[in-house]
């Protein structure tokens, strides 16, 4: 039995121990969390294990399965340099299984004016990196995987992570965002490429400070510009399927998410470039009462 | 011969409309259901009693001025069958 | 870093002694907890104890997850009770779901996963045939498990709700009926005691024998902590003030062929849990009982599975416990001819 290093997270209102038989993806995280909080007492909400996918997969042909409290049967194994992609893919698993305090959105989100924006939709939708993009743009991130909504309050929670970056999406933001801010390139992940950044110092400085959801968008890459209502049922139905604790919390889970589908606005947007998205979410946050 | 049927304690549903459709929390089992018309109104005439589909029949046609073409027991029927699978109805 | 589970048996056996962990002691407590199915449980004991502030929003969580699974598994009896309503028969609740039903202190905090229910092997067809047509569908459709199953195992082969996407096994034994103990289905089903909603759950010996009998005959002991866990709160509740319980338990064990099999649970539970017993039914220590301990806090502060080898040794057993060796080369045969 190979005993484990490991670090303490503070994201958000989550502290997460991330341990790992490997150094290596844990210097990786040290130095990309490092302006966030730091933990000394120890006291964390979930484990991530990053373990050998079988004891001589420890030195050869390095393979890292992904656990820890809170795991899936049938999880594929990545090779070690894949490990910072590992890890991050733990502490989503620990969220999406683990975590109620919140109501859990499949969104990214970002805020302004006490306000918070938040994209949904399926994988290429550009979620991640719209939300990238307009935290360059004068916008505060919020999260990039998750959007976290309070039952009581209504109010969007901040869970800054690393944002994650695609294949294309890669070349695009390193136009915009200093080289310091980058983690490793990750080729070959069952997604593609992949990069992570840090999010704006900014973000990180104020994640303990929440927002009044403002606005819903389904975002579609790579379309002529175009803005459509969409109907409350189907609106719901969608969140319901981004949500992976809805059903877990019951009666709270419920009231929230038909509360917010009453109360904020919604609207599915095409767009062809990064540019012509951030000009209609301009557009659409001015025509906010 | 007809069934007797009886909705679940209206209590412990919680309904929320949303344009044409009306979601149906049920907090015994956790579950929420979307239904469209006539389940909300049937669930609404079916109260706490033990009936068979034709007394909901009237019972819409009383409560909500239905126009009964002939079919509506079938139809009915119909929606009593799906409303046991979901467990928001069951046969006595 | 930790490599057993003491700290997790002494946090349930005396909540105070969480009082003394740091937070590092904290984060390994609360993965074993999670590793062992005993985090709701462990919630619920730690109800009193001055807790530090950052440990509270977890073992609250805890709490709420086991009043979700708990809500969920009443409600999975209740469609399986409406699904068979037709049949007429006695409907047996096991496990998780009859402690939860029967609102006993065995179900405060539970974890629970599939339904399971017991019925006279004379009905199995007529309960099949109910389910499948009450939205179930199978989970395997292998010819060859599905044969062996249907003879040998004491369930048929799992099904599953086609829309609820929960699991309920049909049982009409407690124990595979290759297996060196037969306990006597019969006689469960006799001593049955029904609920208000019409399902039953077992005589109080019966729980106490059927834990049991998961637990030392029927595997290698995966989860063994939360199960021997569910023994000591049946044994204590059973016999606080009941006298004549311990009587009853002991000849139940004698129907059942299960009395070793008790005295090495009541043992191992006095040991790790302090559950008061009578040397006279638990008999002394045995040897063996020290590898049944090692096995059974095989657990370490990752929330990691630890003692490799008492593992394998638990896990061999397992199986040569369901199977005498003929049938056992047999199976293992046809399974590896298949691959």
């Amino acid at each position: 039995m190979f005993d484990m290093h490991h670090i303490n997270l503070a994201i958000g209102p989550a502290r997460f121990r991330v341990a790992s038989c490997w150094r290596e993806p844990l210097d990786q995280l040290e130095n990309l969390y490092q302006y966030y909080p730091q933990i000394t007492d120890e006291y964390v909400d979930f484990t991530v294990r990053l373990e050998p996918e079988k004891p001589w997969r420890r030195y050869l042909r390095p393979s890292v399965h992904i656990s820890g409290d809170y795991w899936l049967p049938d999880a594929a194994p990545l090779p070690l340099d894949q490990g910072l992609l590992a890890a991050e893919m733990g502490m989503n698993l620990q969220m999406a299984l683990g975590w109620r305090r919140h109501l859990l959105l499949h969104a990214s989100s970002v805020e302004k004016d006490g306000r918070a924006l938040l994209m949904t939709g399926l994988s290429g939708s550009g979620k991640s990196t719209l939300s990238a993009l307009l935290a360059e743009n004068g916008w505060r991130f919020m999260g990039d995987e998750f959007a976290l909504l309070d039952p009581e309050t209504g109010l969007v929670h901040s869970f800054p992570r690393l944002i994650s970056l695609k294949n294309e999406a890669i070349a695009a933001m390193h136009k915009i965002v200093p080289e310091e801010r980058f983690g490793p390139f990750i080729k070959n992940t069952p997604k593609g490429d992949i990069q992570h950044i840090q999010p704006p110092r900014d973000a990180v400085k104020k994640m303990a400070v929440t927002a009044k959801p403002a606005m819903l968008l389904f975002p579609r890459f790579g379309y002529e510009s175009a803005l459509r209502d969409m109907g409350k049922s189907e609106i719901f139905i969608r969140l319901t399927q981004a949500s992976t604790n809805y059903v877990a919390l019951g009666e709270p889970g419920f009231r929230s998410l038909t509360k917010f589908v009453d109360q904020v606005p919604v609207k599915a947007m095409d767009y062809p470039t990064g540019e012509r998205a951030l000009a209609l979410i301009d557009e659409l946050w001015d025509q906010l009462p | 011969m007809s069934q007797y049927y009886c909705a679940a304690d209206p209590n412990g549903l919680i309904q929320h409309e949303l344009d044409s459709m009306t979601l149906i929390f049920q907090k015994s089992s956790g579950i929420t259901h979307m239904v469209a018309d006539p389940v909300p109104a049937i669930l609404e005439v079916m109260r706490e009693d033990i009936v068979r589909p034709e007394d909901i029949v009237r019972r819409l046609t009383d409560q909500f001025d239905l126009q009964d073409e002939g079919d509506s027991e079938a139809i009915v029927l119909a929606r009593l069958t799906e409303l046991c699978a979901l467990g928001l109805v069951e046969q006595v | 870093m930790r490599s057993n589970a003491q700290i997790l048996v002494d946090a349930l056996r005396q909540p105070q002694s969480t009082l003394a962990l740091d937070g590092a002691g904290w984060a390994d407590l609360i993965s074993m907890a999670r590793a062992e199915s005993l985090a709701g449980s462990l919630a619920y004991r730690l109800v009193d104890i001055a807790v530090p502030e950052a440990v509270k929003p977890v073992l609250q969580d805890s709490m709420q997850s086991s009043e979700l699974a708990r809500q969920q598994a009443l409600w999975e009896a209740e469609s399986a009770r409406r699904a068979l309503s037709s049949l007429s028969c006695k409907i047996l609740l096991m496990k998780g779901t009859a402690y939860v039903a029967a609102n006993i202190d065995a179900g405060i905090g539970r974890s629970i996963g599939d339904l399971d229910i017991m019925v006279d092997r004379s009905r199995l067809p007529d309960a099949e045939e109910a389910l499948l047509d009450a939205g179930w569908e199978w989970v395997k459709p292998d010819p060859y498990d599905d044969q062996y199953y249907r003879e040998y195992m004491h369930e048929l082969p799992p099904l599953i709700h086609r829309e609820r996407d929960r699991m309920i096994d049909v049982h009409h034994t407690i124990l595979p009926l290759t297996a060196r103990p037969t306990p006597c289905p019969k006689a469960m089903l006799d001593d049955a005691q029904k609920l208000d909603s019409g399902l039953y759950v077992m005589g109080e010996a019966d729980m106490v024998l059927h834990s049991v009998a998961h637990m030392l005959a029927d595997g290698d002991m995966a989860g063994g902590l939360r199960n021997l866990w569910d023994i000591d709160r049946l044994v204590r509740q059973f016999s606080w003030n009941n006298a004549g319980f311990w009587k009853v338990l002991h000849e139940r064990a004698q129907l059942h062929g299960l009395e070793p099999h008790l005295a090495r649970a009541l043992r191992l539970a006095a040991r790790l849990y302090d559950l008061p017993t009578d040397k006279s039914f638990t008999g002394a220590s045995q040897l063996t009982d020290y590898f049944y301990v090692r096995r059974l806090l095989a657990r370490d502060g990752w929330g990691r599975e630890s003692r490799k080898i008492t593992r394998q040794f638990f896990y061999i057993r397992s199986h040569w416990l369901r199977m005498p060796p003929v049938m056992l080369a047999r199976h293992l045969w046809t399974k590896w001819r298949k691959k």
